[in-house]
């Protein structure tokens, strides 16, 4: 058994196993139907609670302040209007936002699935000394929550010299402890026979790692690929102390100061609402990708 | 055993780590002290740092900055803001903060404690020119810190139409708390509240200072919040709020009394001059008029608000910094700031040319005369922030009550 | 599982010269990244913070530079007996956060479990759909959910309208800082308002949420419900139908065989779910940052946000870091707490086995 983990890890591990078990027909009695019927009804119900607030931020987004207040239920907007993603997106720094976050992600995404992956196999198969106590620091590392690294981090960045620059916003963000510990969990259900096969033929480790056993983690590693991408798009407080410059900006960060807003601006309505809309965007189509993704992984030949 | 071992040795290594950051640290000088005279000097380009308001004052503020730049040579570069505060205080501990930056009156005490700041103020040509209350309001231990960048007061706003339509003619602009009382209800129809302003200290302080109090006095030395003077103002306040005829901005809705005047949600507000830009830019068709406020039970009174140029002590340039603050309080400086985004000019010589180019606004300058300062001890923008959720609260709670805890807060400030 | 595999490391190395050869370099080589990284990031961090929580640092260049000094546990005592604003900022702060926990994670915990449920019957056509929608909350951005939850919680914002349908005017949400079980009324009885702990009077403590308080807490169960229904439903999946078959030959119905079949076997998802529950909910600080900034009234400030608000807005850099091991201390005793409750129940898992046919899988 593998301990607990206290982390979104959790998440990932369970995702690759939902499957779809088959359908079985069952007899439609009468009372049956009846059930059925109610059941359906509540879960489109529930299903539409958790849809409508983004069908009104989309609609609202194309309103007009006055009508955004008037009627905040409608889904069709009084006037049509595209006044707000105008001004996001050729009078506002909104656009240098997204850059930054797109670079961001990129990297820090890249940079995960190669250093978790890399230090994720070395804990399940290399045998070296001190692979336990890092094993068990690495638990222990997963255990401190992120909010008390706020300020600490801050000061490392600064007294490092990185502080405002992308260097400060994405090493930090290079390698996260729950992602070791997926890539590892998964190297270890990889029979250990389809190395040794290529050790035999002379390859070295980086090899071995590299063009057998990688390609065969690829549900793993798309897993990461989500949960990096996700998780650097959405951060907030390590882009909040690790940089100042404007030029720096996320879309987070940029969207939270709107959001927050300041003497003289008004409420804005549709304005930040078109700027949530376009910021769920990226991780939106990740997230369609990713659950056709997960039919593909639960079909295909590597089973635990 | 040899488990522990290993624990050790990773935890040795922690530290050693800590100590090798901590020796990249120490490349810090502390060495300019906040007494020296000398000022800094070096070829190093400027920064300032901004909280603005919106695009036109950063915009002013860029092509004032870049005159500078190219009429003495040296580069300088202005960025605006997203969060100040945070900013400042994330560059003065990276040891690399913007030479230039507008810091507030809350903020000065703190700063200028922990040495982040360059006491410049008495080496300015023209010291004597700034308003004496806001000189008073950038001094810490008797030193003069930094020059005001300009200053607002707060002052009575009415949108005309809605005057007219409640049968009320000039003849009726409150001068007293219980005609604007009577103003107030008269005002107040259907979605219209009387008078509609921010629940906070920076507004309710106003009828603080009418009656004769404010939560310190003029030197941040003494706290004086639970003063009868205090109470009796925020009594007079909460019986509006009861009566509905004052509302605070957020409970009908709005961010600040600005937005509740453009929306046509209050018929007065209280504000400084920095509604000006606000309604031209959101609400450009509600006509207003701005009215000095009503007196209270002691006499006149508002509440100024001020910013000053800072200047960062472990700037490397400084001497070509004050240059550039010496260049942006100038007069010429300060009016066109003023006609870009509204705020007045801190200096006298320039207050005859901002009323005849300001006639409308008139009341917010004429203000400067009786005006009072916000608390600048150390630590008094946390209470001042404890005091205004109290206030938001106002209509319920018992005004005595919240004086006297705001009044223990501050006393631990001073001690 | 990995136990076999961790016991031989030595043995293996000393026979493996051949294929083997090298192994100790590439492990370390491998893991140097990540040592690197985590070393920096997370570890040497939290060792500085601890320095800065004993110290009087100001603010002002390196907290390791000769001007600041060790103050022991000055900052720690002004936090939590100091009776000054700090105290009662900090008071007001827990008490806001327990709330927040107190009624996010049941929720949560329960509707995740109910969704997962549902999506889990097997007669369900548009699974997938269903599957969809509850957990795309779960992927969205923090800010942006909150910019959406300021215009639907706003005082002209959908929520009233909805309610304004059943005739009750909705309350002001992120502007009222009544508490939701002061149903109104202003001036509690004597003995709770005189009282007070951490500088916050009991009736204070007893007033739940504030209306802001409690849009946040909606908001954190709307975003979070989806990822634990996945938790649940992979549980689910993983129950054998045999179980259920035999408990249905013994004639339970639905509901029994829920009670008593189904959720003690999904302990330990339960117990992870609770857990991850638990210590995301002490740490709320980007819907604060973005949404409220504490405000009204102080009603939304959370030991998070006021440990960065007072570092980086007032300055009290020693203070803040000490409220941050505060919060950390709390979160590791909740995390204990819960080791030793799931720990505990693990024996009673041996009741279970009296529903299992023997030769089935688990």
């Amino acid at each position: 058994m593998t301990t607990t983990p206290l982390t979104p890890s959790a998440v990932a591990e369970a995702l690759p196993a939902v499957k779809i078990p088959p359908h079985r027909r069952e007899r439609l009695t009468p009372r049956r139907f009846t059930t059925n019927t109610i059941f359906y009804a509540l879960l489109i119900l529930l299903a539409a609670i958790y849809i409508f607030p983004f069908l009104i931020d989309i609609a609202t987004s194309f309103k007009t302040e006055a009508d955004a207040a008037a009627d905040p239920l409608s889904l069709i907007p009084q006037t049509f209007t595209t006044a707000a993603y105008q001004k996001l997106f050729l009078n506002s720094d909104f656009p240098l936002w997204a850059k930054n976050s797109f670079l961001v992600t990129a990297s820090v995404t890249i940079g995960r699935v190669f250093f978790d992956s890399i230090a994720g196999y070395a804990l399940a198969r290399l045998h070296f000394r001190g692979r336990n106590v890092m094993y068990a620091g690495l638990i222990a590392v997963m255990a401190v929550p992120g909010v008390v690294l706020l300020i600490p981090k801050f000061l490392v960045i600064n007294q490092l010299g990185i502080f405002d620059s992308y260097a400060g916003m994405i090493i930090p963000l290079l390698t996260d402890a729950a992602g070791i510990f997926i890539m590892k969990n998964f190297f270890e259900s990889i029979p250990v026979s389809v190395e040794e096969q290529a050790r035999i033929d002379g390859a070295g480790t980086f090899r071995v790692f590299w063009s057998v056993v990688l390609p065969m983690a690829r549900p793993a590693v798309v897993t990461i690929i989500i949960l990096s991408f996700q998780g650097s798009w959405n951060e907030l407080s390590h882009f909040v102390v690790s940089t100042q410059s404007p030029a720096l900006t996320t879309l987070t960060k940029g969207v939270a100061s709107l959001a927050a807003g300041q003497l003289g601006q008004a409420t804005q309505y549709p304005l930040k609402l078109a700027a949530a809309a376009v910021m769920t965007i990226p991780v939106a189509i990740v997230f369609f990708i990713f659950q056709r993704r997960i039919l593909n992984a639960s079909d295909g030949s590597v089973k635990e | 055993m040899q488990r522990r071992n290993h624990w050790l040795a990773a935890g040795a290594l922690a530290i050693a780590g800590a100590l090798a950051l901590s020796a990249c640290g120490s490349g810090f000088s502390s060495t300019t002290g906040s007494g020296s005279k000398g000022l800094t000097s070096s070829k190093k380009a400027l920064t300032v740092l901004i909280g603005s308001s919106g695009d036109a004052e950063t915009a002013a503020v860029k092509s004032a900055v870049a005159d500078w730049s190219s009429s003495s040579g040296t580069k300088a570069t202005v960025l605006p803001a997203t969060n100040l505060t945070q900013q400042l205080s994330q560059g003065f501990a990276s040891g690399k903060p913007a030479d230039v930056f507008y810091l507030s009156t809350d903020a000065l005490a703190g700063y200028a404690s922990n040495g982040s700041l360059l006491a410049y103020g008495d080496q300015l040509p023209n010291k004597s020119d700034f308003y004496p209350s806001l000189v008073k309001s950038f001094t810490y231990n008797n030193k003069f810190y930094c020059a005001p960048k300009d200053f607002s007061t707060l002052q009575l706003e009415i949108n005309t139409d809605k005057w007219k339509a409640a049968g009320l003619t000039d003849a009726d602009i409150p001068t007293t708390w219980d005609q604007l009382d009577a103003v107030s209800k008269k005002l107040t129809t259907g979605k219209t509240t009387g008078l509609v302003m921010s629940g906070q200290y920076a507004r309710v302080g106003a009828f603080m200072t009418q009656a004769g109090g404010n939560l310190m006095n003029a030197d941040s030395t003494k706290a004086t919040a639970d003063s009868a003077a205090n109470v009796t103002a925020l009594t007079f306040v909460q019986k509006m709020l009861k009566e509905g005829d004052l509302k605070f901005a957020k409970d009908v809705g709005a961010g600040w009394g600005g937005e509740a005047l453009g929306k046509g949600l209050a018929a007065m507000t209280i504000e400084g001059n920095w509604i000006t830009g606000g309604m031209t830019a959101d609400y450009p068709k509600i006509k207003y008029t701005v009215n000095p406020l009503p007196a209270g039970p002691v006499g006149k009174g508002t509440l100024q608000f001020t910013n000053c140029w800072g200047i960062a002590a472990d700037s490397p340039n400084q001497a070509a910094a004050l240059k550039l603050v010496e260049k942006l309080t100038s007069a010429s400086d300060q009016l066109a700031f003023s006609k870009a985004f509204g705020p007045m000019p801190s200096i006298q010589s320039a207050a005859s040319a901002w009323k005849s180019a300001n006639p409308a606004l008139v009341p917010f300058l004429d203000a400067a005369a009786y005006a009072q300062g916000v608390p600048t001890a150390k630590g008094a923008a946390d209470v001042v922030a404890d005091f205004d959720s109290k206030i938001e609260t106002l209509k319920t709670a018992d005004p005595k009550a919240i004086l006297q805890a705001t009044q223990t807060n501050l006393q631990a400030l001073i001690k | 599982m990995t136990t076999t595999v961790r016991q031989s490391p030595r043995l293996r190395m000393r026979r493996g010269t051949g294929i083997r050869k090298g192994e100790a370099a590439s492990g370390w080589l491998f893991t140097t990244p990540m040592l690197v990284l985590l070393g920096l990031f997370l570890v040497i961090p939290v060792l500085m913070a601890l320095w800065v929580s004993f110290s009087d640092w100001s603010g002002r260049g390196s907290p390791f530079s000769s001007g600041v000094s060790f103050t022991g546990l000055k900052n720690y005592s002004s936090v939590l007996t100091g009776g000054g604003l700090a105290e009662q900022n900090f008071g007001v702060a827990l008490k806001n956060n327990a709330w927040y926990v107190v009624l996010v994670v049941p929720l949560q915990t329960a509707l995740s479990l109910f969704l997962a449920v549902l999506v889990n019957r097997q007669i369900l056509r548009g699974r997938g759909f269903f599957r969809t929608a509850f957990y795309f909350p779960s992927v969205t951005s923090s800010v942006a959910i909150t910019v959406l939850w300021l215009f639907l919680f706003s005082s002209t914002g959908a929520v009233n309208k909805l309610i304004s349908f059943v005739g009750v005017t909705g309350p002001n949400w992120f502007n009222e800082p009544a508490g939701i079980f002061h149903f109104g009324i202003t001036n509690g009885p004597g003995f709770l308002v005189n009282n007070s702990t951490l500088g916050v009077a009991w009736w204070d403590w007893v007033g739940g949420p504030s209306f802001a308080m409690f849009a946040l807490i909606l908001l954190a169960v709307f975003t979070t419900s989806g990822t634990f229904m996945l938790l649940f439903l992979a549980a689910l999946q993983n129950i054998s139908g045999e179980v259920q078959e035999a408990a249905m030959v013994d004639g339970a119905n639905g509901w029994q065989r829920f009670w008593r079949i189904t959720l003690p076997q999904l302990r330990p998802t339960l117990f992870t779910v609770l857990t991850l529950g638990l210590i995301g909910c002490w740490q709320v600080f980007d819907q604060i940052y973005t949404g409220t900034q504490g405000g009204p009234a102080k009603t939304t400030l959370t030991p998070a946000y006021l440990s960065y608000q007072t570092s980086f807005q007032d300055q009290q850099w020693g203070q803040g870091a000490a409220i941050a091991f505060i919060l950390f201390a709390i979160i590791v005793f909740f995390t204990l707490v819960q080791r030793w409750v799931l720990a505990d129940r693990k024996v009673s898992k041996r009741r279970l086995r009296a529903y299992r046919i023997p030769g089935s899988k688990r």
